[in-house]
């Protein structure tokens, strides 16, 4: 324990004339849970994107596993797993076809990544779809494919935007026990979700972006020692400075009654 | 997953992708099950549960080549005729440009333009080199499928008449010329791209597509026609401005080296010929990152102007529908027509050549002068707009996006008329109007003031005749089914059955024009005519829906 897995320095991006992130700097050690939270908008996604490498054109020093990425080494990306937020996928493929090519790209072999891929599948109770194609999954079924694929290669540091999309509360608990037990084995995971109640039991230390610049950073018990706060959402609330959810609700609930 | 006789052919180059830097093993599987997703271009759930083992690898796209084998063969004449290869040559290479360019539009877009490649491959460990080349020599394969329909004939036959100097350089000319359509469609759209949000490119792309399929169809109909224009005696020299015209560098380089006509515009024809495409696709490479960039607008829309709705338009519509049940469903389906790309990619192209079909019936007229068709009757060839009607209620019930359908199920709404009859409308003013308008307006330029009440008439033929099809068609609720059924059900007995309606129409109008007043009779009887089929047609019961 104890070896930093990311470090970012003051990392910039904006897209045309509008600033995303605004200098950004983090470090995160292995073994670490990072909840990575912040309104819509607030950069999650876009610091994910920069550090997979699919994001390039940003300012600042981003270093994985040591590494600097800018200088177009591809080598970190074997030991990194993602779950994107919204899940583009080859979805005229059979989840057989689809995670055998994944596990390919990783360097598995086409045997070792349906062996895998497959039980994977069965003990999320999705064995059965295996080889039917992916357009007709549900949207959970999706989600868990999603999650698998991002597994197969047994990566170091995993990124998950929104992993819970779509599951239902079983599976939910299925994945935060594979999330500790991973976390328990020294893997690194960056999980970034706008569902508090599970950052707040699930994460080792809790990092808030808010308009592109990180507004709080520190494990669940800091924050709420710095805010006198009860739980993560209020302590969400309080840091992104929005109060006015009960004047919003009562006058939606007023246009809806209007005829 | 099949592994692909292409696929083999290129491992032939494994050597060269190695020495390139390209990560061959992974390139070869990425184009694996590239060409895998290529074989279900359309695919439906419902696919899933039918065991359609024949059709897993058969490639839509192959089976729709032999059109382009078609056209190869239409070239063939601009290759025997003669010697003048300038003319010829350029002839043939405008052609096979117009060809590669639209399909590449059309039918690789979606490769060019994919952006879950981005998502998918790159935040794995595979290098950009690599990705890059998978998409370019995927490009390839099509491009080489196509090519070889469209010109593989035509160079056997020039091989036999020309000689092989002739089959080389045409080789060779074919060769350059894809180089430069594929970098210039790509700078195309990095151009659009780099101006315009993702939804316009997406339009634009579209009505390429539109364009494609309607020229396919007029082209059909014109081609085997054109051959008696063709003027074998046309002088054709070298101008300046062929160095803005690409096809007639390639012509300009047989001519130099066929007819070893070296005068300098020709050298510089032929220079233009090897420098540019090659130049192209360098700066294609060159600028491949940035397009990469600016691939991710096709994700996000820009900020959209809202669209007031006119204060005519809304009189119009409250006079036009009685109902608001049946304005409501007259707005949306005007907009669907209007936006949804699958239904205009199917419809526009048909709506298009109902504006044609007339001309080519009265083209013998045409040789005969002017000064004749204006006292003649050939104006009844506007009936043959109507024949593309029933096609167009036919394709009424389709959508590329026919899973919205499910809000019919959910809505609280009693009857099914307004649903039926607020359509219809849409379809009459939106679709049908158009082009009746478009037709009337040459018509009366052909044929003089006089023919204004004919015109008439054939607006309110054509509303009785639209809810005469819709009676006798089955009913299905809008926008509701998968264009996929589409090609599968045939009903083309029912469509002929409908069309030979119009004959009779047509039949009727023809002998009016023999008494005086006659034409006036058939407008009232028309519009009466029209009233009751109206009041009778949309009583559609949930029952008589097909689903």
């Amino acid at each position: 324990m104890g070896e930093t897995i990311v470090a970012i320095q003051n990392l910039k991006k904006s897209y045309g004339s509008k600033s995303v992130l605004d200098g950004v700097s983090l470090q995160v050690k292995q073994g670490e849970i990072i909840g990575y939270i912040g309104p819509n908008g607030a950069g999650k996604s876009t610091t994910i994107k920069i550090m997979l490498g699919i994001e390039s054109d940003y300012t600042g020093e981003v270093q994985i596993f040591g590494q600097d990425i800018s200088i177009g080494t591809i080598d970190y990306k074997k030991r990194i797993g993602y779950v994107p937020e919204i899940a583009d996928l080859y979805d005229n493929l059979t989840g057989f076809e689809y995670l055998t090519f994944i596990g390919e790209l990783y360097g598995l072999t086409p045997q070792t990544a349906d062996h895998k891929a497959k039980n994977l599948m069965e003990l999320f109770g999705i064995g059965e779809v295996y080889h039917s194609r992916i357009s007709s999954y549900s949207k959970g079924m999706r989600q868990k494919l999603l999650i698998i694929s991002s597994l197969l290669h047994n990566p170091d540091l995993l990124f998950f935007d929104e992993p819970l999309n779509g599951l239902d509360a079983n599976s939910v608990m299925i994945f935060k026990e594979i999330l500790t037990q991973l976390a328990q084995q020294g893997k690194t995971i960056f999980y970034s979700s706008h569902i508090m109640d599970v950052v707040e039991k699930i994460s080792s230390r809790i990092i808030l972006l808010n308009d592109g610049k990180i507004a709080a950073d520190g494990t669940f018990d800091e924050l709420k020692l710095q805010n006198m706060e009860g739980s993560l959402e209020q302590i969400f609330n309080e840091l992104t400075g929005f109060k006015e959810h009960q004047d919003i609700g009562a006058k939606f609930v007023s246009i809806v009654g209007e005829m | 997953m099949k592994d692909y006789r292409t696929l083999k052919l290129l491992d032939l180059f494994e050597k060269l992708f190695t020495f390139l830097k390209v990560d061959y093993k992974i390139m070869r599987r990425i184009l694996q099950v590239k060409l895998t997703m290529d074989g279900r271009r359309v695919p439906t759930i419902f696919s899933q549960n039918t065991n359609k083992k024949n059709k897993e690898h058969s490639n839509q796209y192959i089976k729709s080549l032999w059109i382009y084998v078609l056209f190869g063969l239409f070239t063939i004449p601009f290759i025997v005729m003669g010697d003048h290869y300038l003319f010829q040559m350029s002839l043939f290479y405008g052609v096979i440009t117009f060809f590669i360019m639209t399909s590449m539009i059309s039918d690789f877009s979606s490769v060019l333009l994919d952006v879950r490649d981005r998502n998918i491959l790159y935040p794995k460990p595979v290098d950009r080199r690599t990705i890059n080349t998978a998409k370019l020599i995927h490009i390839v394969i099509y491009l080489s499928f196509l090519t070889i329909a469209l010109v593989g004939i035509p160079l056997i036959v020039g091989l036999f008449t020309k000689g092989v100097i002739f089959f080389i350089v045409t080789i060779v000319n074919v060769i350059l010329l894809n180089l430069l359509i594929v970098a210039l469609t790509a700078l195309i759209y990095l151009f659009v791209l780099r101006f315009f949000d993702g939804e316009k490119l997406k339009d634009i792309i579209n009505y390429v597509q539109i364009g494609l399929s309607l020229a396919i169809l007029v082209g059909y109909q014109l081609l085997v026609r054109s051959f008696q224009f063709l003027d074998l005696t046309i002088q054709f020299e070298p101008a300046w401005w062929h160095v803005f015209v690409f096809p007639i560098w390639f012509g300009a380089n047989t001519d130099t080296l066929m007819n070893g006509n070296y005068h300098s515009l020709n050298l510089l024809l032929t220079g233009l010929s090897v420098v540019v495409p090659l130049l192209s696709i360098w700066i294609y490479m060159k600028f491949n990152p940035t397009f990469e960039n600016h691939l991710q607008k096709l994700t996000f829309q820009g900020k959209a102007k809202e669209k007031r709705r006119s204060h005519f338009g809304q009189s119009l519509l409250s006079v036009l529908c009685r109902t608001q049940e049946e304005r409501t469903f007259y707005r949306f389906a005007s907009l669907m027509m209007k936006n949804e790309r699958d239904f205009k990619l199917k419809v526009y192209p048909t709506l298009g050549f109902s504006v044609v079909i007339p001309f080519l019936f009265i083209l013998n007229d045409f040789r005969e002068g002017i000064s004749g068709l204006k006292e003649s009757n050939s104006y009844l060839a506007i009936y043959f707009s109507l024949i593309m009607i029933p096609t167009i209620i036919v394709l009424l019930k389709y959508s590329g996006k026919y899973k919205g359908a499910w809000i019919y199920t959910i809505v609280p709404f009693s009857q099914l008329k307004p649903v039926f009859s607020g359509t219809f409308k849409a379809f009459l003013m939106k679709l049908y109007l158009p082009v009746y308008l478009l037709l009337s307006l040459i018509f009366i330029i052909l044929f003089g003031i006089r023919i204004l009440p004919d015109l008439v008439v054939v607006f309110l033929v054509a509303c009785n005749y639209s809810v005469i099809c819709f009676m006798i068609l089955k009913k299905h609720i809008p926008f509701s089914q998968s264009f996929d059924e589409y090609n599968q059900n045939n009903n083309g007995v029912l469509l002929l059955g409908l069309a030979s309606i119009v004959a009779v129409f047509a039949g009727l109008h023809y002998l009016s024009t023999f008494y005086i007043y006659g034409i006036y009779i058939y407008l009232i009887v028309a519009v009466f005519a029209l009233a009751i089929l109206w009041k009778v047609a949309f009583n559609v019961k949930w029952e008589q829906i097909y689903n």
